[in-house]
């Protein structure tokens, strides 16, 4: 087949891709196949392109966690796990790789794709659509048509996606797993004769969707072990093995899952709370949690009153708000210019001025000042921190780093505030810059 | 960050679906509020909305509604918000029966504890680091227990679990809190 005709059959291939695109199985078998074809020549950019994809793993994440804590936790252990028997390049590579499952949900943003191909998702993968498969991806290998397989397989990545959140976690986690474990039996075949690993991969991803269509029915709780225990399929009980060395005893064996479960929900945890992820140790990583935790309490408390002083009644005036909101990017920038121009308008300084208020105010802080300034000064760190550790999450800025340079920020606006014409420039650059970073 | 946004924002409006709700109803009961009992009721209102929006499958958010109901007006704002009082008194109920028991259990567990501690002071050896580093990681499980509500009866795991919840559940509130804080002050300012 020489490289004029190419084009041509990928053409034709594309239909039985988007058909299989149908399919959550059938989209990962395909995203298998990319990801070899791609790992010859192309796995620079795409590497890049990857990585810019991650982000939106943590997002995933959060979404998963606000629909249902339960599987979560296994989630981001198993996609924090790196893989034993890969090289060190290979392995950022394929960690990237692991979150493309999820990008392909913000890559699928193409819309043209959801026109063209409106598919029903009800149907379960036919046999014939999975051994379509083997051939587009002989084919691109050859080609190297690297574009066009990458948007199908953004494509698909977006349908599989779909199709899993119309599932329940459940399925996720296996088919998080199951990408895990091809992973590592692709880490090894990748030595051998291209064509070899070609053929071997295939066959290995068809079989391993046919089983993982067992593995979704009957293991839900095995699999919240470790990747190892959901590999044998029907298991009612927690498989757990002992390491050289370890105990064996039934208590001993209970305590170390136990902690284990502990250890990967502490690491979620980590992911969590901002500023987190540098700090080792449970004590410093609990202390920052009750840190966190304590600083959304007093932050709702301090809304709370807030709003008291704002509303002398407690309807509030819904229409407002709700167009406001169409704007989600210009209310993303408000606060910080809300919390600079507080403390020059008037309603502010009535709350400053009622007795109650002070009060309250004062001991929430920690600290009463009488001065009004001064109190301006003190009281804005409380409020602008959520800010920046909304930042932060991303930007993963240690909680000493930004404390000094909250406090420069916080001078320079207090300054150009006083003006009261806040220019809001380095605050939006601040949180772009903060996106690209990523 | 956007996504993000995305994301959560069915959460959002429901939370603030509730929200105004449980206001208005406040509002209803009573009218001419002091500043602090105006902030009384929107505290109380916002964390009876964001309990509900877990829709008391959490253990954090069933024992916030029942701390709130204690009293016998916000019982009827409590049962207001949520759609039916039914479950909630079946779930409310239920705990209390496992606190008591979990109560008992948790003496009976002390007492061996200081059993031990007294085997250990009897021995000869000095403290270890690795003790040092226990005590201190339980004395910040307590206060986090303390933090999260309803966690004084949870073990390790579910409290962690809890804890993960909570947060999200907290930021939720504290977001859309703030917004309509924004929003209010905007409006306040133009008029």
């Amino acid at each position: 087949m020489n490289r004029g005709a190419l084009p041509e059959m990928i053409h034709c291939l594309t239909i039985p891709a988007n058909i299989a695109g149908n399919n959550g199985r059938a989209g990962i078998a395909m995203r298998v196949l990319e990801r070899q074809q791609q790992s010859g020549t192309h796995l620079n950019e795409d590497y890049q392109l990857r990585m810019f994809s991650v982000p939106s793993v943590e997002d995933q994440q959060f979404q998963g966690l606000v629909e249902s804590d339960q599987g979560i936790g296994q989630l981001v252990a198993q996609a924090m796990k790196p893989d034993p028997g890969v090289e060190d390049g290979r392995n950022n590579f394929c960690r990237a790789e692991s979150s493309l499952n999820y990008a392909g949900c913000v890559f699928g943003n193409g819309s043209k794709f959801e026109m063209n191909y409106p598919i029903p998702r009800t149907a379960s993968c036919p046999p014939a659509v999975a051994a379509a498969m083997p051939e587009v991806a002989a084919v691109a290998n050859k080609g190297k048509e690297a574009a066009l397989l990458e948007k199908l397989g953004s494509a698909a990545g977006r349908e599989s996606f779909k199709k899993r959140k119309s599932y329940k976690t459940r399925d996720l986690k296996v088919v998080a797993e199951e990408q895990s474990r091809e992973k590592k039996a692709k880490g090894y075949i990748e030595e051998e004769d291209s064509k070899i690993t070609e053929q071997n991969s295939n066959s290995k991803s068809t079989t391993t969707t046919t089983s993982n269509n067992n593995n979704k029915e009957t293991s839900a709780d095995n699999s919240k072990g470790n990747s190892k225990l959901s590999e044998i399929p029907k298991l009612d009980y927690i498989h757990v093995r002992a390491r050289r060395g370890q105990a064996t005893d039934s208590h001993s064996l209970a305590e170390r899952v136990r902690r284990e479960k502990i250890s990967e929900r502490m690491k979620y945890l980590q992911g969590l709370v901002p500023g987190c992820n540098k700090i080792t140790g449970k004590a410093g990583t609990l202390d920052e949690i009750i840190n966190y935790v304590q600083s959304l309490q007093r932050q709702v408390e301090f809304l709370s009153m807030k709003l008291a002083a704002i509303n002398q009644s407690l309807e509030f005036d819904i229409e407002n708000f709700i167009a406001k909101e169409m704007f989600p990017a210009r209310i993303s920038s408000i606060p910080t210019v809300g919390m600079s121009s507080d403390f020059i308008n008037p309603s502010h300084l009535q709350f400053n001025s009622l007795p109650q208020g002070v009060s309250c105010y004062g001991l929430e802080m920690g600290v009463n000042l009488p001065d009004v300034i001064l109190r301006r000064t003190i009281s804005a760190p409380v409020s602008m921190p959520e800010i920046f550790l909304e930042s932060s999450n991303l930007n993963q800025i240690q909680h000493s780093s930004w404390d000094p340079e909250l406090q420069n920020l916080y001078g320079m606006e207090f300054h150009q505030g006083k003006s009261t014409s806040f220019n809001t420039q380095p605050f939006t650059g601040f949180t772009e810059a903060g996106d690209v970073k990523l | 960050m956007k996504a993000r946004m995305g994301y959560s924002t069915s959460l959002k409006q429901e939370f603030l679906q509730k929200w105004i709700k449980g206001l208005h109803i406040y509002s209803n009961f009573k009218k001419d509020m002091s500043i602090l009992e105006r902030k009384k009721a929107i505290k109380l209102s916002a964390d009876v909305a964001i309990a509900s929006t877990r829709n008391s499958s959490t253990r954090w958010s069933r024992t916030l509604t029942a701390n709130i109901s204690k009293n016998v007006t916000n019982k009827i704002l409590v049962e207001q918000i949520f759609s039916d009082p039914e479950v909630i008194k079946n779930k409310a109920s239920n705990r209390l029966i496992t606190c008591s028991n979990r109560i008992a259990s948790r003496k009976i567990l002390r007492r061996s504890h200081i059993t031990q501690i007294r085997a250990r002071k009897m021995g000869p050896y000095a403290v270890k680091a690795s003790s040092i580093a226990k005590k201190l990681v339980k004395n910040r499980t307590q206060v986090l227990k303390s933090l999260v509500p309803g966690g004084e009866n949870m073990d390790e795991i579910s409290l962690i679990k809890e804890t993960l919840d909570y947060i999200v559940s907290l930021r939720v509130q504290v977001d859309v809190m703030r917004r309509l804080a924004s929003a209010a002050e905007h409006s306040t300012r133009s008029l």
